[in-house]
This record gives C-alpha cells, sequence and structure tokens, in this order.
C-alpha cells in the first residue's frame, strides 16, 4: 500500500506544478493585456465619473448681473472681430499652398481668381565638393519689392549644373535668358520670383527651383492686381 | 483520406484536451478563476479608478463657480442666462487667443469645433480652412462641461509631441549630372513626391491630445506607413500611462480629440504649420 501512495504522489506533483505555472502564466499574460489596454481601462474608469457643471454655480447670481455681463461679453466679441478682421490687408493679396500648389488672388471681401501654380520641388542637388542647393518656396508672409515687364533671366550656377554643363563667368552672355520666366515677374526678394512658364503642363505640381511659376492668364491678372508693396502669404 | 486522418487526429486531440481538463480539480479551477479576476480587479484599480480619480480631483479644484452657495435654487432662466454668459464668454477667450497669435510670426492652427472647421491662421488671415467631416471626443473630454474645456482645453497652447505619417519637409536629394546627355536622360520627367496617407498626433502639457485622420477610408500609400504610425502612437501612450503610474504630479488620464478631414487638405495644414506649432480650439 505505501508503495502504492508513493507512486501516486510522484506522479500528482509534475502535474500541479504545471497547473500553477500556467495559472502564473495566464495572470502575468492578463495583466500584461491589461497595461497595453490601459486607455480602454481608463475609459470605463472615466464612467463612473462625473464633473460638476459650473452653470449652476453661475445661475445662482442675480440675472440683472448676469445679463449686464453678457452685453458686455458681447460688445467686447465685437470689437475683437474688428481688430481681427483690420489684419487683412486693404489692398488685393495672393495666398499660395505649396502642397497643392495652388494659388487664391483676394481681397478682404472676395476671391479675385484661384488657380494652380507651381512651387519648390524640395528636390536637393548634390554637386559634391560642398556644393548642394535646396529647390524650396520659402514660406511665410511677403511683400512685392518689385514688378517686371518682359523680366530677363540670369541663370544661376545651379541651372548649368543641372543641364551637365560647364559654369560660365559671371556676366557672361550664356547666362541671360529673355522669355524663360514668361511676360511678368514679380520679385519677392532674395532672388525668389513670381513669374510665367514655358512649362504650363507642370503647373500644379511641384518642380520648381523656388520661384512661384503661373500660367499666363493668372500671371497677367496677378501682375496688375497686385502692387508693390502688396502682400503674398505662401504656405 | 487525407482530410479523414486529420480529422480523425483533430479528433483525437479533443478527446485527450478534454480528458485533460477534466482530469484538473474543481478547486484549482476555482484557484485559477479567482486569481484572474483578481487580476482584472487589480489592474482596474491601479491602471484605471486610480489615475482617473487623481484626474478628476484635480480639474474640479480648476472650478470657481462652485454651486450651492445660495439658498435659493437657480430657475430655468437664470440656467439658461448663465449658459449663454458663459458660451459667449468662451467665444470672446478663442477671439483673444486669435487676436494674440496674430501677432506671432509664424502659422497657427484654428480647431472651430463649432463651425466644423480646421483653419490655418497667419498674422489675422485665414489662409486656408478644411471641413471637419468627423468629430471624436474620448469620454473625459465629452463629460467635461464647456466652462473646463474653455478654460482648460483651447488654448493657445504649444504642441509639446508630434509625430505623422507623412515628412514636413519631402525633400528628395538628386545627384548632379556629369554631363548634358546624362542631364538630358534624367530630366525627361520631374520627380513627383510620392502620395501617402496622411495622419497626424498632436500632444499638449495639460494632457490633451488631438488626432487628424484623413476622411478617405481606402489607403493611397504603404499599409506599412499607416502601421508605422501606430506603432508611434501606441508607443508612446504607452509610455505615457506607464510615467502616470510611477509618478503621482504626471496626469493620470489623457484627453483626446480625433477630428477627420480629407487626405490633402491634411497634408496641406501639417506641411504648413512649424515643428511644434501653436494651437486653439473652439467647443
Amino acid at each position: 500500500m505505501e508503495i502504492n501512495e508513493n507512486s501516486v504522489q510522484k506522479t500528482r506533483k509534475p502535474n500541479q506544478l504545471l497547473l500553477y505555472a500556467i495559472i502564473l502564466i495566464f495572470s502575468i499574460a492578463l495583466a500584461s493585456i491589461c497595461f497595453h489596454k490601459q486607455h480602454r481601462i481608463k475609459e470605463l474608469a472615466m464612467s463612473f465619473y462625473s464633473f460638476p457643471d459650473p452653470v449652476y454655480g453661475l445661475a445662482e447670481k442675480d440675472s440683472a448681473e448676469l445679463v449686464r455681463q453678457l452685453l458686455a461679453s458681447e460688445k467686447r466679441i465685437a470689437g475683437l472681430k474688428r481688430k481681427i478682421e483690420n489684419f487683412a490687408p486693404n489692398q488685393p493679396y495672393l495666398i499660395v499652398n505649396t502642397t497643392t500648389n495652388t494659388f487664391v488672388l483676394r481681397t478682404r471681401d472676395k476671391i479675385i481668381r484661384e488657380g494652380l501654380c507651381s512651387t519648390g520641388s524640395y528636390t536637393q542637388l548634390d554637386a559634391g565638393e560642398d556644393l548642394q542647393w535646396i529647390f524650396k518656396t520659402p514660406k511665410g508672409m511677403f511683400r512685392i519689392q518689385s514688378k517686371l515687364k518682359r523680366p530677363l533671366w540670369v541663370k544661376p550656377d545651379w541651372a548649368f549644373i543641372e543641364e551637365g554643363l560647364p559654369v560660365p563667368p559671371k556676366n557672361h552672355p550664356d547666362r541671360y535668358q529673355y522669355g524663360t520666366l514668361g511676360d511678368y515677374a514679380l520679385s519677392l526678394g532674395q532672388g525668389y520670383l513670381i513669374h510665367g512658364t514655358l512649362y504650363q503642363r507642370f503647373l500644379g505640381q511641384p518642380v520648381t527651383h523656388g520661384c512661384i511659376r503661373l500660367g499666363d492668364d493668372d500671371l497677367k491678372e496677378v501682375f496688375f492686381k497686385l502692387n508693390e508693396g502688396s502682400k503674398v502669404y505662401i504656405f | 483520406m487525407k482530410i479523414n486522418s486529420i480529422l480523425q487526429r483533430v479528433k483525437d486531440l479533443l478527446v485527450k484536451g478534454i480528458a485533460l481538463l477534466s482530469a484538473i480539480p474543481l478547486k484549482t479551477v476555482l484557484v485559477f478563476i479567482s486569481i484572474q479576476l483578481a487580476v482584472l480587479a487589480l489592474a482596474f484599480v491601479v491602471l484605471g479608478l486610480l489615475p482617473v480619480h487623481r484626474e478628476v480631483k484635480r480639474i474640479s479644484n480648476e472650478l470657481v463657480y462652485q454651486p450651492g452657495n445660495s439658498p435659493n435654487s437657480p430657475t430655468h432662466a437664470s440656467i439658461e442666462l448663465a449658459r449663454q454668459l458663459i458660451k459667449s464668454e468662451h467665444h470672446e477667450a478663442i477671439l483673444n487667443s486669435t487676436f494674440m497669435l496674430s501677432k506671432s510670426d509664424s502659422i497657427s492652427l484654428i480647431i472651430d469645433l463649432n463651425d466644423s472647421l480646421a483653419i490655418l491662421s497667419f498674422k489675422g488671415i485665414n489662409l486656408f480652412q478644411s471641413k471637419i467631416s468627423t468629430i471624436k471626443f474620448n469620454k473625459g473630454l465629452a463629460k467635461l462641461p464647456l466652462y473646463l474645456l474653455d478654460s482648460l482645453f483651447s488654448g493657445p497652447f504649444a504642441t509639446e509631441t508630434e509625430f505623422s505619417s507623412i515628412e514636413k519637409f519631402p525633400i528628395v536629394v538628386k545627384k548632379a549630372p556629369k554631363d548634358s546627355i546624362e542631364a538630358k536622360l534624367a530630366n525627361k520627367a520631374p520627380e513627383l513626391p510620392k502620395h501617402r496617407d496622411v495622419f497626424w498626433y498632436f500632444s499638449f502639457s495639460n494632457s490633451l491630445t488631438i488626432e487628424l485622420h484623413q476622411e478617405e477610408e481606402t489607403l493611397v500609400g504603404l499599409r506599412s506607413d499607416f502601421k508605422k504610425y501606430q506603432l508611434k502612437k501606441s508607443k508612446w501612450l504607452r509610455q505615457k500611462n506607464l510615467n502616470a503610474i510611477t509618478q503621482t504630479n504626471q496626469r493620470g488620464y489623457t484627453y483626446q480629440l480625433s477630428i477627420e478631414i480629407p487626405r490633402e487638405d491634411a497634408r496641406s495644414i501639417y506641411r504648413a504649420l512649424p515643428v511644434n506649432p501653436m494651437v486653439i480650439v473652439r467647443y
């Protein structure tokens, strides 16, 4: 009999250990799932709470006083709205979206014209020997510095490097090109222009070296509507 | 024949499994269930109730107008008047914030939930606006009355952490061609940026997070990009939740606002905003 009991105990022991191990593994796994799904647990916990609404505390005040406060607040709102509206320029201004490559020419009250444009390609041209250019359109608020009819393009170094051509010296005749920039150009400063393009099919795409290209008719309207000092917002 | 033998093996395994399970003593089963229930209860208390309770207590202390100071209970008309006043003061606060931001030199984001608009604002000009198609609040944010939303979660506040499924500046590096022949071959067509899906996540120091999803359900980009974004988000949330347990000075609950706008609008807004932009929310 003794021999039999011992043999039963020997066979049961590992089973029980296995069961304890399984319980432990399940508990750890459950705790780990709970930790990973903590935001759900918090959402559930939040169901048991509520925040006091201050409306009732405020409503205990004198009604006449509340009306006075409400009128004063509405008056301040009207004043603030006027102040904010005054930020918009009186003259027509241009907004350029460099992500969708679109523009809006507008006044404070209405849109004059909207359409496609081309802006910086975000290409980094690497010519080695620390020669690098990033072709992106700057963002922010700019003012029209000058306006040009039949603008002349003075090709910068990168234009030659990009075409695999040797870079000519400054003022070399190869650097001057008429017609490439279209009929009109508006300067934003630091070499950035709003100009026309020979590549009308690329309008709406980010393909420029930083300038803003417009279609012929759009450029004409923008050129004649904007004056020196007019604002251009680029984002 | 093959299917039959597989079915037979599955059947055998099932029988063995059932036999094994039935051999487990009832006491052990009860111990197992009780331990799992205890783990669940403990997790609910430690990970849920305690941090949420801490947060609710903290927020409730912010209230200025505590009810119950007057012997007379307020009338329906005065409650309506008080509601109007709070709404008006909230609008005023938003306009004040917009006016303040108009003086700054960077583009900011105004999320107007009242008119369902996401607006890019710069120097007082609305550069761009997009219609919000879906607005979702998590429970904590949905439970907050307007007064608290206004005073605690309308901003303007600077983004503390941000991550997205797209890059801010999609720069493509191009090697300069060796000669004009190579240049002509490379310049056949301009290299356009790849279309990718747009999701972004902003978190603020006041425990508010704003998540923006493209409203289009079908992905145009890689599924792996979306998964990478989800992974970043869950990793950040896990770390935040862990901090809430280990450090009592950390906020125990994250208020989450989710909005959906068209993909291209979301891309325009994200790319236009500077790193860690200022945000205003009108509820």
